[in-house]
Order: C-alpha cells, then structure tokens, then sequence
C-alpha cells in the first residue's frame, strides 16, 4: 500500500509562551516492509533550533526549540510511505511457550539478550501476579506460544470493550483490567502487562491505522487517528506485532511510527514550556491510501468495524 | 568564605611558647595512653600486631605529644571554632534550634605513608578509566551485555540507567568521565576495599579542602613543617579540566556550578567550591537553553555557560527528557549537552556506574575493557538477579548484608533482624532478586581518633572518600577530553581526602567527626598557598553585569529583611524599656498602646494575667504587677520562633536570602551573620524584660556591623547596589509609618511618642545637640523628613535611593526613564515641594494635620510600588516549566 500520512497537532494556549522545548516523534520509521520517502513537517511558529535523531529504540525523534513569545502551536507532518505485507508466521515453532520462555531467559544469542529489556517493568506497565492470572488461560501449559499470544490477543478483543470516555493516560492498568474497558493504548498496555508477568518480552509500537468509512459514506477528513499496538518476541523468529483492539495481526494497514517499551517512550509529541496557562489541544490524522485499498483485510472482520486507538 | 591565605593568628596561638611546652610536654606513651585496640586480629593504623607504633606516624604524634594536654584540647576547640565560623553545618535548610547539627573536625589527620598511597592511587586511577570505559559502552555499543559480560536486567532495571542519554545511534565524540568519588575503607586485615563510587554529585572534596586549611590554621608551625603532599596541584588539575571541555570558548570558557540551591545539604560545600575555583554559583532557575546552549540569566542580559559543573543528580537535570516532575532541571539540558552545546562534569546518565549490583562483575570487567586485573578489590558480593549469585545468597542469607538497588537505600546487616523481619525480607528478595545485592559484611581496620571529652585517643573505624579528576595536562598534546578513545583518558587521584568515624558504608553526614587525610611525601613538599592561582590570563572585569538576576533578588531581600529586623528590634528595646521604666507606675500609658499598634501586638486584655501562678492570683484585682506580666509576655513573644512577624522569623527570611548569596558575602560578614544566628537562637529563652532588652540591642549591633562590614568590603557594583536598594526602601517605608503615627495617628500623640521616635531610629542625641530643648514637632520633622545630611531623615534615604536606582543597569539604554527612576523622582519632589511653613504648627492646627497626611501618603504612594517595579526590571525570573502532556505514571 502506498499512503499520504499527515498528522497535525495543534495546541493553543491561554497566556503567552515565552520559550518551549519539544520533541516529536510522529517520524513512521524505515524497516524492511515499511518505505519512507522525506517527511515534510511544519511546525508555527518556525522554530529556532529543529535536529532529528535516533533515540535508543531506533526512533526517529525530532527535537526543536520555539523561542519567540507565541500563544498557539500547530506540528504537522506528512509522509509518504508505502508498506508491503508483513514476514510470514512460522509455521512452527520448535517446543511450547515455556520452553520458549527459558530460551529467552538464558540464550546467548544476541537477538534474545536484546530483547530481555522487554521483560522488565517500565514506566506504564508493571507485572503483576493479576496480569498473570488473566494471561493464563491462553498460555496452558505444552501450548505452542504462537498459538497462545494469538488467543491471548483474541480475548482482549472479545472480552474488553473499546470505550474512549473510560479512561485516562493515568488510568491504572488493573482498573483496565477489572473494567474490561479502555482504548488501544489500554490493550496495548495490559496485553504487554499480560506477556511480562509470565516472562515474555512485550514492546509497544505507536503508529496509524486506515480505517473505513460506513459503507456509502464518504471518509472525512482527519478523521484517522493514532493508533497502538505491541509486539511480542519470539525466540529464534523475531518480534511478531498483535493488535488487541481488533484482534487482529497488523498488516499492510498498520503504520509503524517507533516503539519502546510503554507509550512513555513514544509519546507523538511532548515538550516544557514557560508560560503558556491553559491550553486546548486539537489533533488530525488523515491515513490516505494512493492505490485502492486491499479488499482483503480479514476475513470474519467487516471493514467498518475496525477500531482506532 | 573562608580566606585562603594561611592567615595570622592571635599570638597565644601561633606557637606553644617555650615555657609552657616544657611544663605541657608529654611523652608519646603517655599521649597514646589508653589507646586500646584490644582485638588483636584486626588491623590497626596506628600499631602493627607487634604492639609497635607504625613509624609514619612518630613524627606527627610527637610533635602532638609536645604540646602538652592543654595545648593540645586548645588547637582542638580551635579547630571547632574555625569550623563554625565557616558555617559548615550539614542541615543548613534546618535552623530551628537544637536540631543544629555539626560534625567535629579531629585536629589528627589520617595519615597514609607514601609506599601505601602509591598503591591506592593506582587502584583510584585504574577504577576511573575502568568506569569512563564502563559508561562508554552502556550508553554506546552495549558490547558488554552482547557479549554476555553484563546481564541486561542488571544494567536496565537501574533507575540510574537513562535511556535520553544513550548515544548508540550517533557518532558524537562521548562525553567521559571527569570527576570521581571513591569511598573505601581498609579492612580488619590492612585491604582497601572499595565500598561505594561517587559520580553524580561526588561531594566532600569542599569538606577535605575545607578540613586541610582550618588544621593549616590551627596548627600552622606544624602544617608548614609537615612532609606532606600538598592538594593544590590536585586543583589546578580540576580546573584546568574543567576549562578544557569547552568546546566553544576556550580561551575564557564560562565555567559555573550548578547546585540544587540553599536547601540541599550540600549547599554550604558548593558555595565553597564555587567560591575556591572561581565558578558562578548557579541555581536551575538561572540557566536557560536558547539555540541549543546554555545560557545564564544575569542582569546584563542572557550570558553563555561553556561548562557546568553539577552537583543536580541524573535524573532531576532536564524535564524534557529527564523526570518530567522535576521543577530544580533545565529544560532542554540533554539536548543542548547532545549536540555540544555545553559540556556537563559529570555527563548525565553516571548514575548507572553508582549501581551497587556491578561490583561481583568488575574484576571481569576490568580485564575485558582495560586488559589488566582488578587493583582494588571490592567487597565479596552479589547480584540477586543472577540465578546462581541468588542461590549462594539465600543459602547463607543470615551472614550477609543485603540492599535494594534503588540509589540511596541503604545496607541492611541480616543479623539485626529478628526471625520474622528476616522472612519478609528473603521473602523480598525471592519474588524480585533483581532488585538486591547482598555483599559480605566489612569489618574495618581501626584509626586513632582524638576524644575531645576525654582529651584522649582512640580507636575507631574510619570511612575514606576519595576524589579522581580527569587531567587534561596541557603541556603534552596527548589524546583530549572528548575523543571517542576511552583508553585516552588519563585520571589522577586527589592526594588526601575525606576520613570521617563510623562502621563501613555509614554515610559522612551521619558522622560525628570527620578527618583530614595526610598522604606523606617522599621529600619534603614547597609549601603552597592554597589560594588559587590563575593558569591564563585574567580579563579584567568591574560592570558586575553578569550578576545572576536571582542572585541580585536575593541581595535586595537580604537588605530588606536585614532592615525590617533591624526595626523591630529597636521598636521592642524601646517597647521592654519603656516597661521597665515604669514598673511602679501606671500602665494606662497610651504610649505602651500606640508601640503594640506599630508592631502587631494584641493589647492584652486588662484581667486577663495568667502568667505565672503569682501574677495570675494578683490579677484578680487587675494589679499593677500582672498588669507588667502581661505587657511582658505580650513582648516577649516576639522573640519567639513561630511568631509570625517575630525577630527569629525576619531573620531566618534575611539568613535565606544569604545563603542563596553565600559567595557574594565577605567572610567577616559572614562570621557575624553566625553570631547573630546563636544570638537569636538563643532568645526565647530570654527570661525578663531586661534581658530582652539587651538581645534586642545585641541584634541592633550585630546587623550594624553585618551592613557596616557589607559596605566595607563588597565591590559597590550592582550587587551591592540592590542589597543598599532593599535596605533603604524598608527604611524609607518603616520610618515614614513611624512618623505618621507619632505626629498623626497616635491615639495620644505627645513627647512621649516622640521620643521613641527619636530613640528608634538613633536620633535621640542628634536632637539635643541641635535642637537643645524640649521635644517639638517642628523640629522631629526637619530632623526626620527634610534634612537629606542626616542619614536618618527621609530626605536622605530617597536621595540615596534615587543614586542607587540611577546607577542600576538599564535594559537596551532607553531613552526614557525606567518605571522605578520615575517613582522616585516623584517621591523625592514631593518631599521638595512640601511646604514646610504650613507644616509647621501641625500639633495646633487641623490645616496643618491634613496638608502633613496628605504628604505621607504622596510620598508613600510612589515608594510602596518602588519594589516591585524594581523586580520587574531587574529580577526576570523565568516561571516554572510547564509539561505539554502530563503523563501521570502510575505508582
């Protein structure tokens, strides 16, 4: 698929803002089935000060300094991409998910030394012996692990509902999880809180997904919005993405943005400023596909009803 | 600040004189009477297994034991009272008395023979190339943990671990390690282990230089003579150091030191340190990252800083990316340090190499980075977190200490538990042993330490810190700071340091004495002064324009509340006096009604005396005694702590604002802000009205002499200007309020009013020697309001303030006149232009009433907005960053 991304986030604040600094990370990444060409990003007032770099997951991250007195903020970026078909699932994978657990735990190898980071507790997800419980049910033991992530994922879709007014950035992953309600970034967080508590290696990825209008209607503009996932690592195969909000394996639609181990590593666009007072925020995602869309997307999955994050 | 200079000192001090070290003298054996190391097994500094005395330390000791008993418990308290004239005191946020707490200084330094000093010195050296390599790699290529050498959770699971400050991705020359603070101490058997690093914010090198130059003072014949190694060298080291990461500015590179402020316990230190190598004292608030540099907010404008040296922790330094909680960061630090906009000592992101977990690797690490064997070895010890470390842990788990690895926890000795504390505590380490490090428990080699008590030695486990330094020697071109080669870097190790007494690993501050630390030469060393000496050349500065605003604010509060003290003192004396003047009279005296008015009293009700039993039971029939109890307590209780607008509560106001300013003061000055601080710590024991009396003139004269010292010594640059600005708007604004209730508001206007006028403000003879009559309204007003020769009147203050402000530094030279030149102007023509012949009768005439209210309140109107509008001006403070997201995480 080829797309025109663009993603504005517009701030406007109730007193001036004398300075500010801010980092963006709204740069999809380059990776084997993901093409990037130059993203065009304008950010206004101009900054003093832009420079891109890779932080410590390989992110492209766009820092840049506004220092004259300002009292709205608008950063859109736009990127042309085309994305191609995710590496196909193994057919097998040797053993069952424990022993690929221990594989994790103990192998030299380099893939798996650096994939351990990912068990670990980070700012937004804690293990928990409750995560652990809920996880359980789909990794019975002998299970193979690929089939147990993909039921693992399977019943967060089934079992959670997707409500944007339950919760906050700050809501707790185990009110999600006694709520059962929450938004992508929720699911993403508790299939990830899941994986680590029973010694899996869970990342976030923040990106875009295409959604489809109602059939008949035509799709509006900035409409689309930012969307998460995770990926979960497999010893000896690599790290297999899971999007609890649909239930689903990302595919062609899902827009990599970067990853990190919770959505604290890569918010879209942070930043201190002084002064400023209160602000209202206002932010527009448009995923455009140039060729026509691919008609196959999932086969027990209606179009229409593909969650956001 | 102390003086650098070895300075003189009183006669009786300088040397023993003959006479008396031929009584005092004692033998060695009887100075060390008593010493009794008992334990045989263990390791003694000052006497080997044979019971013979080491011999580095004959000299020393004798020269201790020539000075006889009493000399010796006088170079003792000397010591004590140089160290609380410097202010060392460790809970300086914390003034509230009898939580004042201060740590000795032994007149004994630690002495290390030269042979043992060569041999920890390369251990030191070896350990800071062996951590720069260390922090090189986990922020760089992370080969260690590819390589299998360093588990990842041990590394990721440190809170101390940055992932902001990782620079895998870049090929920027790396910033390494600059400063390093080892703390060690030598075991039972003569071993030095290392049981903590230092990298943050590795303090204590003030203490050490601190330490060394009050012995130097103390015992100056025996200090010049020593053979020992000298700390300067060591300094200039540093310096050089630090002047050479600038990348920008090299040849005037603006270094200055960051600290989290007055209320961090390391305050008083980095004021000193500031102070030695010559270092603008900043706090976060006066820094602020424009295109990609640090800049420093001063009153000539935005100035840029080359090089900070900081004593913020890791994680506090830069919201942005950082704690996002943090309100002591600069936004936009990490940044600014990535892209070589300024350079940090130490680079952020250390705090990971202070992770008690990585000792059991450091031997391994050590021959794969460095290809050597490990000098100095740590402690046995364990990272839980490693499945075969945790098994030898939870075997012998009642033997062991044990410490979360969370920075600042500290070791917990498993034989101090009881059995159920013991289970919670395995309990713990089974369910996260990533979390722990248990290590061997230490047993130190004992050191003599003098008692002052007893006026004898003994002997005590000791603790050492000491500090490496990155030496970037400019005499040979070899690899510079900032080169991606880590084996490039060269270290060199403080000769002395920090001692201080307690078991291994308690922390310097909970010491209660604390040593200089002699390293002997082999030759006798040129004795040299401690003053620093400049390396380069020396631009010649006298605008005071890079002032820091804050420090500018802080020096115009310091004069405000030194005034506003200054008042109330004088107004009680004249309040306990006019109490005690009249004990057998009547205290229906309005006068005593009108002072309680002026300074915020309640006038206690008639009846009402419930102090004391006896007073109380004379109340009842209102007598005159109670009544004095009354109007006592009633005065009294502004000497009170938790009185609002009491003395101690102005002071500690002014005393805050010093210490944000702590290296703009003099050192006499200083010395008699300490004086005043016993002083007033002292007063609510004040027993009696005459006795309050005599604290309040206590407090008058030692702010006279704090101000007058002030005046003498500060340059009369700008800083100087806003303190002298802050005193004289108090003054100007207490006098005026004075004056309009004397003359007009006073329920009973009259000589006896007038008179505490007078008294107040020190005119009392003034007036006589003038006036040589009776006390007249006329004749008050010219003295207090029109006469601009007598620095008491009005006309004088707002002559002075009207310099004062004309010579403040003008923002992008205006044409027209600032908003504070303007109030000023109009405060000081209205007193011109007030008609002082309708004045003149004001006690007969209403006409002359109102035309003298309406004067006060021209003349009060511009100079009640004089304050602020100088802070607006001058002190542009930057407001408290503010997060775009708040991301609450959750606990």
């Amino acid at each position: 698929m080829i797309y025109q991304l663009r993603h504005t986030t517009s701030y406007s604040y109730s007193a001036p803002v004398t300075l500010c600094h801010n980092e963006a990370r709204m740069l999809p990444r380059e990776l084997p089935w993901q093409r990037c060409e130059a993203s065009r990003i304008e950010i206004l007032p101009s900054p003093a000060v832009e420079s891109e770099r890779q932080d410590f997951f390989g992110n492209r991250v766009l820092y840049f300094a506004i220092q004259d007195i300002h009292q709205a903020l608008e950063v859109s970026v736009r990127t042309r991409l085309e994305t191609r078909p995710r590496p196909a699932l193994p057919v097998r994978l040797p053993g069952d998910w424990q022993g690929c657990r221990d594989t994790l735990a103990s192998a030299a190898e380099k893939s798996c030394l650096q994939a351990r980071l990912y068990r670990l507790d980070s700012p937004f997800v804690r293990r928990n012996p409750r995560l652990a419980d809920y996880a359980a049910a789909s990794f019975t033991p002998g299970r193979s692990l690929l089939e147990a992530v993909q039921d693992l994922n399977r019943r967060i879709f089934d079992e959670f509902t997707y409500d944007p007014s339950f919760t906050t950035l700050a809501t707790p992953l185990i009110e999600v999880l006694e709520q059962r309600r929450g938004v992508c970034q929720d699911f993403a967080h508790l299939a990830i809180g899941c994986l680590r508590s029973i010694g899996l290696a869970a990342r976030y990825v923040s990106g875009y997904l295409e959604t489809f209008p109602a059939p008949g209607q035509p799709k509006l503009v900035g409409a689309d919005a930012s969307h998460a996932w995770l990926a979960v690592f497999l010893p000896g195969w690599g790290w297999l993405e899971l999007d609890p909000t649909n239930g689903s394996l990302p595919g062609e639609q899902h827009v990599v943005v970067g990853w990190g181990r919770d959505y604290a590593d890569v918010p879209p666009l942070s930043g201190v400023m002084s002064g400023g007072g209160d602000h209202t925020l206002e932010v527009a995602v448009d995923v455009i596909p140039e060729s026509p869309p691919a008609a196959e997307i999932h086969p027990e999955q209606a179009p229409e009803s593909r969650r956001l994050g | 600040m102390p003086t650098m200079l070895v300075p003189d000192l009183p006669e009786s001090l300088l040397d023993t004189p003959p006479s008396a070290a031929a009584e005092g003298t004692r033998s060695l054996e009887a100075l060390l009477a008593g010493y009794a190391v008992g334990d045989s097994t263990r390791h003694d500094m000052l006497f080997d297994a044979t019971g013979e005395l080491r011999p580095h330390w004959r000299e020393l000791l004798e020269e201790f034991a020539a000075l006889g008993e009493q000399g010796l418990a006088e170079r003792a308290d000397e010591v004590q009272r140089l160290l609380y004239e410097n202010g060392v005191t460790f809970n300086v946020h914390d003034d509230l008395r009898g939580r004042l707490r201060t740590w000795r200084v032994d007149p004994l330094p630690l002495v290390i023979p030269a042979a043992q000093w060569r041999e920890l010195e390369a251990g030191l050296v070896q350990r800071s190339r062996l951590l720069d390599a260390l922090l090189a790699d986990i922020y760089g290529p992370r080969r260690l943990i590819e390589e299998g050498y360093l588990p990842p959770e041990l590394i990721y699971e440190h809170p101390g671990f940055l992932f902001a400050c990782d620079h895998s991705h870049d090929d920027a020359p790396r910033a390494g390690l600059v400063f390093h603070g080892v703390d060690l101490i030598l075991d039972d058997q003569g071993q030095w282990r290392v049981v903590a690093d230092r990298l943050q914010a590795p303090s204590g090198a003030g203490y050490a230089l601190e330490n060394r130059i009050i012995l130097a003072r103390a015992m100056p014949t025996l200090y010049r003579e020593a053979p020992l190694r000298r700390l300067s060298s060591f300094l200039e080291a540093e310096h050089r150091t630090l002047a050479a990461l600038s990348t920008l500015h090299r040849e005037q590179p603006n270094v200055v030191l960051l600290t989290p402020g007055p209320d961090s316990d390391g305050y008083f230190e980095h004021a000193y340190l500031a102070n030695y190598m010559n270092l603008s004292l900043v706090e976060s608030l006066d820094l602020v990252v424009r295109d990609s540099r640090v800049w420093m907010r001063t009153l000539g404008g935005l100035k840029p800083v080359d090089v900070i040296l900081r004593r913020l922790e890791d994680a506090w330094c830069d919201p942005l990316e950082l704690r996002a909680d943090s309100l002591i960061g600069v936004p936009g630090l990490v940044q600014a340090a990535r892209s070589g906009g300024v350079a940090l000592a130490n680079p952020l992101g250390v705090s990971v190499l202070e992770h008690p977990g990585l000792a059991p690797y450091l031997a391994t690490l050590c021959e794969r980075l460095l290809g050597e064997p490990l000098k100095l070895a740590p402690p046995q010890s364990w990272w839980c977190g490693d499945p075969q470390a945790l098994a030898t842990v939870l075997d012998d788990f009642e033997h062991l200490t044990l410490r979360d690895i969370e920075p600042g926890s500290s070791w917990i000795r498993t034989t101090e538990l009881s059995e159920a504390e013991l289970a919670v505590l395995r309990q713990r380490v089974e369910e996260r042993p990533s979390r722990y490090v248990a290590q061997r428990p230490l047993r130190s080699a004992t050191a003599p330490v003098y008692d002052d008590a007893s006026g004898r030695f003994v002997p005590r486990p000791l603790n050492l810190r000491a500090f490496v330094t990155a030496d970037s020697d400019e005499t040979t071109p070899g690899p510079a700071l900032g080169e991606t080669e880590s084996d490039g870097r060269r270290y060199r190790a403080m000769p002395g340091g920090l001692a201080w007494a307690g078991v291994p690993g308690t922390p310097s501050l909970d010491s209660d004495v604390v040593k200089d630390v002699w390293v002997l030469a082999d030759e006798p060393q040129r004795h040299v002064s401690l003053l620093r000496q400049a390396a380069g050349p020396i631009v010649v500065t006298r605008d005071g324009n890079d002032l820091p605003s804050r420090v500018a604010d802080s020096l115009f509060w310091l004069g405000r509340y030194g005034e506003r003290l200054d008042v109330r003192a004088r107004l009680l004396r004249e309040g306990l006096l006019r109490l005690l003047e009249q004990e057998q009279a009547e205290y229906a005296d309005t006068t005593m009604a009108d002072l309680f008015e002026v300074l915020t009293l309640a006038w206690p009700d008639v009846g009402s005396g419930e102090h004391g039993g006896e007073a109380g039971a004379r109340a009842a029939g209102a007598s005159l005694g109670g009544r004095f109890h009354d109007l006592r307590a009633a005065l009294l209780t502004l000497l009170d702590d938790d009185t609002r607008q009491g003395l101690p509560a102005y002071f500690q106001q002014m005393l805050r604002n010093s210490r944000a300013v702590r290296d703009h003061l003099g050192d006499d000055a200083w010395r008699v802000l300490n004086q005043l601080r016993r002083q007033i710590n002292a007063m609510p024991r004040v027993p009696s009205a005459s006795a309050g009396r005599r604290a309040c003139e206590e407090v008058v004269n030692q702010l006279a002499a704090f101000f007058g010292l002030c005046n003498e010594t500060m340059p009369h640059h700008y800083g100087w200007r806003f303190m002298d600005i802050g005193r004289f708007i108090e003054r100007v604004l207490r006098t005026l309020e004075l004056l309009r209730l004397a003359l007009l508001d006073a329920r009973e206007p009259g000589v006896a009013l007038w008179e505490v006028v007078l008294a107040t403000t020190d005119n009392v003879t003034a007036y006589r020697r003038r006036y040589r009559s009776e006390l007249h309204p006329t004749a008050i007003l010219d003295l207090l309001l029109f006469d601009e020769g007598n620095p008491r009147s009005v006309g004088y203050m707002l002559k002075r303030l009207g310099r004062q402000i004309e010579r403040l530094p003008q923002p992008d030279s205006a044409p027209y006149r600032s908003r504070e030149q303007r109030l000023i102007v109009q405060a000081s023509s209205t007193l011109q232009l007030a008609d002082i012949d309708l004045l003149a009768d004001v006690h007969a005439s209403e006409r002359a009433r109102e035309a003298l209210a309406s004067l006060f309140d021209d003349l009060l109107t511009p100079l009640e907005q004089l304050s602020d509008a100088i802070g607006h001006s001058h002190f542009s403070h930057a407001e408290t960053p503010k997060q775009l997201i708040k991301m609450q995480v959750q606990p």
